[in-house]
């Protein structure tokens, strides 16, 4: 099930508020953690980066591929959750908790009512 | 992002499946189109899976795998004129892993031969060119020699692991015969069900172990008795995922990457499965005068010395100048670190100890030159 109380993306990444306002916490999905196989690395951005809405930023490898993540919305790399270095495995082991990728201060937060919900992002799991 | 298997779709229907293939989905395995088949990535992961076979056992379906009979009178001398090793080095109830090459010394495949007598051979091939390899054995096939293939007769599970023998012992497939144990290589005829079944000491991981060769109609019943066992043994029934992973750390080459049409024996450095005194075989010529003048390029290892994860057809560079190029990569779950093979050239005068870098898109990873294998191997 996808946790309510979470934006998403297609690319299924999950957008969670960070204390302010202005400031987001990225991820992967379950589902994506699960598509994913095994993570073994991830390269995540760096803090200070300005980023715009669909930039490749980082990237997952597991064991039988890579993938890019994508900045969800415009900003500016805030922290990145280095605790990934050593134990990458918590992206499948906690996607949206301790697996989290990288905070990001938005240059628009309007720009989060372009984001799924939910339900609508159950919904590309669903046709996937 | 892009992603691997997913839900089967129309374009997988006609995709072969192995007899299995409803006991890997009730142990909720993803699957993956390889050489034309539909097969089991992983079960639990990739990582628990190649763990459990280093330290315990793993149990994998490999029906894939092509499976062709030669029989008839002479047919171990036809074949050994035929493909690269030489058949007179073995003696019947041992395995050889040989080539068979084109005339230009590519790789068309490797494979297993069974050498069961003068007068029969059994070939496992890789499955997406077994087809090839048969048709072309018995396209010059002299009269009285039958080339057969069985593709879908047999199932191939492979049991990989210090304690595959305890399996085999426990199951009943092959019997406890104290300290003695099949040599390397070498193969019986046991039975399953009154069934016929052949067990070999034969593998992919670099792990004691073995592959048994069993009739399509006994499959389950084997299955679940060598699951159960393996179960007990700590072990987990594994895919193909982690079938890669324990072939790079064992240093061994796959066909289509590390091996194929463009990449010689002498290159890929399995001259050993070569019979260079022989008189005869397909691609003799040309092999023998790579080997005098040399080859321009040759198979390394790459281990990573930082953080990341090579894969194929990735430029090696030494410095700014591009050297070769990465034919396998992946993460070793053993070594916790990156592992290539690579094709370098020649001209560049690398060995062991070297530092190169992989371009991993646009960032240089590290990496030693290595002689694999990566991992001690454990086949004997």
């Amino acid at each position: 099930m996808v946790p309510e109380g979470l934006q998403y993306t297609a690319e299924h990444e999950w957008i969670a508020s960070a204390g302010d306002e202005d400031t987001v916490r990225v991820g992967i999905t379950d589902f994506a953690q699960e598509q994913l196989g095994d993570v073994v690395f991830v390269q995540l951005p760096t803090v200070g980066d300005t980023v715009s809405s669909g930039d490749s930023i980082a990237e997952v490898e597991s064991t039988k591929s890579v993938s890019e993540i994508y900045a969800p919305l415009a900003g500016e790399i805030t922290a990145v959750n280095s605790d990934l270095g050593d134990t990458p495995e918590q992206v499948n082991s906690d996607p949206y908790g301790s697996g989290w990728m990288f905070e990001l201060r938005l240059s628009d937060a309007g720009e989060r009512s372009e984001l799924l919900d939910a339900e609508a992002y159950q919904a590309v799991v669903d046709g996937a | 992002m892009p992603y691997g298997p997913g839900p089967v779709t129309a374009q997988r229907q006609d995709l072969r499946r192995s007899p299995l293939h409803a006991r890997h989905e009730a142990l909720g395995a993803t699957f993956a189109p390889f050489g034309g088949w539909e097969m089991p990535v992983q079960y639990s992961g990739t990582v628990a899976e190649h763990t459990a076979t280093r330290e315990a056992v793993g149990l994998f379906d490999v029906s894939h795998l092509g499976k062709v009979r030669i029989t008839g009178p002479g047919a171990a001398g036809f074949v050994d004129r035929c493909l690269t090793n030489d058949l007179g080095r073995i003696v019947p109830g041992k395995a050889q892993y040989t080539l068979c090459c084109a005339e230009d010394g590519g790789v068309v495949d490797d494979l297993i031969l069974y050498l069961v007598g003068d007068d029969e051979v059994f070939a496992v091939p890789n499955a997406a060119n077994s087809a090839g390899v048969g048709r072309q054995l018995a396209a010059v096939a002299p009269e009285g020699i039958t080339v057969t293939d069985e593709h879908d007769a047999h199932v191939v599970l492979a049991v990989q692991g210090p304690s595959s023998r305890t399996v085999l012992a426990e199951t009943g497939v092959l019997p406890d015969t104290g300290d003695v144990d099949l040599d390397y290589m070498a193969f019986v005829d046991s039975t399953w069900e009154d069934r016929e079944i052949r067990v070999c000491r034969t593998g992919y991981t670099g792990e004691h172990g073995y592959e048994l060769i069993a009739p399509a109609e006994v499959a389950g019943t084997l299955w679940d008795a060598l699951a159960a066992v393996v179960a007990e043994q700590g072990g987990l029934p594994a895919g193909l995922g982690a079938r890669d992973t324990l072939r790079t750390e064992a240093g061994l080459p796959l066909h289509g990457q590390d091996l194929g049409p463009e990449i010689t024996p002498v290159q890929a450095r399995v001259g050993f499965a070569v019979g260079w005194k022989k008189e005869e075989f397909w691609g003799r010529e040309a092999l023998l005068a790579e080997r005098e003048r040399g080859p321009r390029r040759r198979a390394w290892g790459l281990k990573a010395s930082g953080r990341g994860v090579p894969r194929a057809h990735m430029t090696v560079k030494l410095g700014e100048t591009p050297v070769g190029e990465t034919t396998s990569g992946t993460f070793s779950p053993t070594l916790r670190t990156g592992i290539a093979l690579a094709l370098l050239d020649t001209a560049a005068g690398l060995s062991e100890g070297d530092l190169v870098s992989v371009d991993i898109r646009g960032r240089a990873l590290e990496c030693e030159v290595v002689a694999p294998p990566f991992v001690a191997s454990h086949v004997r």
